[in-house]
């Protein structure tokens, strides 16, 4: 099951608004090896591929490829090495990370409140919905320099730019996961003696949270992508930052630092982000992992 | 009469009427088949029944007074998956007692009795998803009786089910409701199932619907569905049941 959702979580996400949660239930292979064996052999050529790339990386920089362009592991790995101890990852980082935070939190929450009055008020919906559709089709890029104009350099910017593109893709899901929910199991439950209220809470806010859940996980990591966009595009921190400084003083090593730093902490995010959600959802995993 | 529709108009918009002065009466531990081809309308009755739709005209009137909103003394099972897929076997089972706000204690109680009756007791604490489509419709069926309502409104319950489960389920209704003594509406579009189950079957077709024939079945509650199978009466009544809905068709 973990390496289900590892794999899943490696693959980059689709950026279709109405994400699929449901996952077919797959069954396990026929056992001849035993699961850890199986894992622990994987691992191995995990390491042996990206070990390999690494080591025909340092040979071919300089000799195949001019070094001005790719840099080298090792410089790389000294740079990091550098960045760690002077204190420029974490300052950079943390102001990343803030931005994304805000960012998400903004945006996925303006998302599902509008996601759910929108989904679960039927005229509301058909009134507002072609005007969001309209909203998601213009490229956010373009609303960067209005962004800019109103709220200067500062972190309100990237927070504002990421909390956009979260909001559809949270907005999508909801939307589309509280109107999904069964006719027939809402009258069920009436019947059952529930108040409007009670099924509300006991059917369609439960039914929503599975596409909630799969909006939200894929929206995290565009969030860091809008935050380091607005940070490429205009500001003076943050990792976006320091990768357009990299380049535009051809670093190609600062330049890789900077995007792995971005790995670790896009890796860290996700696997944050899985936990929560499969906790959340074990009643839908539970019978899939036997 | 626990059931009464007086004089009933229905019809949805856009459509030819589907109900024009229709009469339906199901008395107390009554056993009442609908039978009649798909889209004929008696989904229409039974949603009537529940009071999840409402007559244009006419009166449903439920245990002696008239029917407003939503028919709450009725359980009601449909061909659907209405289990919460978030909650245990349990929870689901002891939902409308919670929703009643019946105490505690109370809840355990029946609960463990609904389970043992629908043997689902070794699965009390699994979730739908691990559950096979006999063990939902038995959780279904435990879910519709546990607040003792005095009929059950069924909607083809069975039959997204395999023969040998609708068998099966078919024993364990009759054996339900002949212990609990409560009243069904049960509707369905399969002749024998309609011969096995009930006490009196309304053979439904037309536009507006219409009664074509009511068919009373003498067998009891405590009939043995494989003897009757067997018996040339049951053949009897199938041949003459398929005719009249072949006549319904056309």
């Amino acid at each position: 099951m973990n390496m289900v959702s590892k794999i899943e979580a490696a693959a980059p996400a689709a950026p279709i608004p109405a994400a699929q949660p449901r996952r077919a239930a797959t069954r396990p292979a026929p056992v001849r090896k035993s699961r850890l064996r199986y894992r622990l052999e994987n691992l191995a050529w995990q390491i042996v591929l990206i070990g390999g790339f690494l080591l025909l990386w340092e040979y071919a920089s300089d000799r195949w490829v001019p070094k001005l362009m790719v840099s080298k592991p090792s410089e790389i790995g000294a740079m990091m090495w550098k960045w760690l101890m002077d204190g420029t990852y974490l300052s950079n980082l943390w102001v990343t990370i803030q931005a994304t935070f805000f960012g998400f939190l903004f945006g996925a929450g303006a998302g599902m409140i509008v996601g759910f009055l929108t989904g679960s008020w039927r005229r509301l919906g058909d009134i507002l919905q072609p005007i969001v559709t309209a909203f998601y089709t213009l490229p956010r890029l373009a609303l960067a320099p209005l962004f800019l104009l109103w709220f200067g350099l500062g972190i309100e910017f990237r927070i504002v730019f990421a909390a956009t593109i979260v909001f559809f893709l949270v907005y999508y899901n909801t939307y589309f996961g509280v109107r999904e929910v069964s006719r027939e199991l809402i009258s069920a439950v009436r019947i059952m003696g529930a108040s409007r209220i009670q099924v509300m809470t006991r059917v369609i806010i439960p039914s929503a949270l599975v596409w909630v859940a799969a909006g939200l996980k894929i929206s995290v990591p565009y969030a860091l992508v809008g935050v380091v966009v607005a940070e490429m595009l205009a500001s003076d921190k943050g990792m976006g930052f320091l990768l357009s400084r990299s380049a535009s003083q051809f670093s190609a090593s600062g330049s890789f630092a900077a995007i792995a730093g971005l790995l670790v902490v896009a890796l860290i995010v996700d696997w944050i982000i899985t936990k929560i959600t499969d906790r959340a959802l074990r009643w839908k995993t539970v019978a899939e992992q036997k | 009469m626990l059931l009464e529709l007086r004089d009933v108009h229905f019809r949805y918009h856009g459509e030819a009427p589907i109900l024009e002065g229709f009469d339906l009466d199901i008395a107390h531990g009554e056993f009442v088949a609908l039978l009649g081809p798909s889209g004929c309308g008696k989904s229409t009755l039974l949603n009537l029944a529940a009071g999840l739709l409402d007559p244009l005209a006419g009166e449903v009137d439920f245990g002696g007074k008239a029917l407003t909103g939503l028919n709450r003394d009725a359980g009601y099972m449909t061909q659907g998956d209405t289990l919460l897929p978030w909650m245990t076997v349990t929870n689901n089972i002891g939902l409308p007692l919670e929703l009643r706000n019946v105490p505690r204690g109370e809840r355990r109680d029946k609960i463990e009795r609904a389970l043992k009756l629908v043997n689902l007791w070794e699965a009390r604490d699994k979730f739908p998803s691990e559950l096979s489509g006999g063990m939902k419709r038995r959780a279904l069926l435990a879910r519709s009786i546990i607040y003792d309502p005095p009929m059950l409104l069924m909607d083809e319950p069975f039959g997204a089910l395999d023969a040998q489960m609708r068998e099966t389920m078919h024993q364990e209704l009759l054996d339900t409701v002949g212990r609990t003594g409560e009243s069904v509406l049960f509707v369905t579009h399969d002749i024998s199932e309609s011969i096995l189950l009930a006490d009196r079957i309304l053979v439904l077709g037309g536009r507006p619907l219409k009664v074509l024939e009511e068919v009373r079945i003498a067998w009891g509650k405590d009939r043995d569905l494989d003897k009757i199978r067997k018996d040339p009466e049951y053949t009897a009544l199938e041949t003459r049941l398929r005719d009249l809905l072949r006549a319904a068709h056309s």
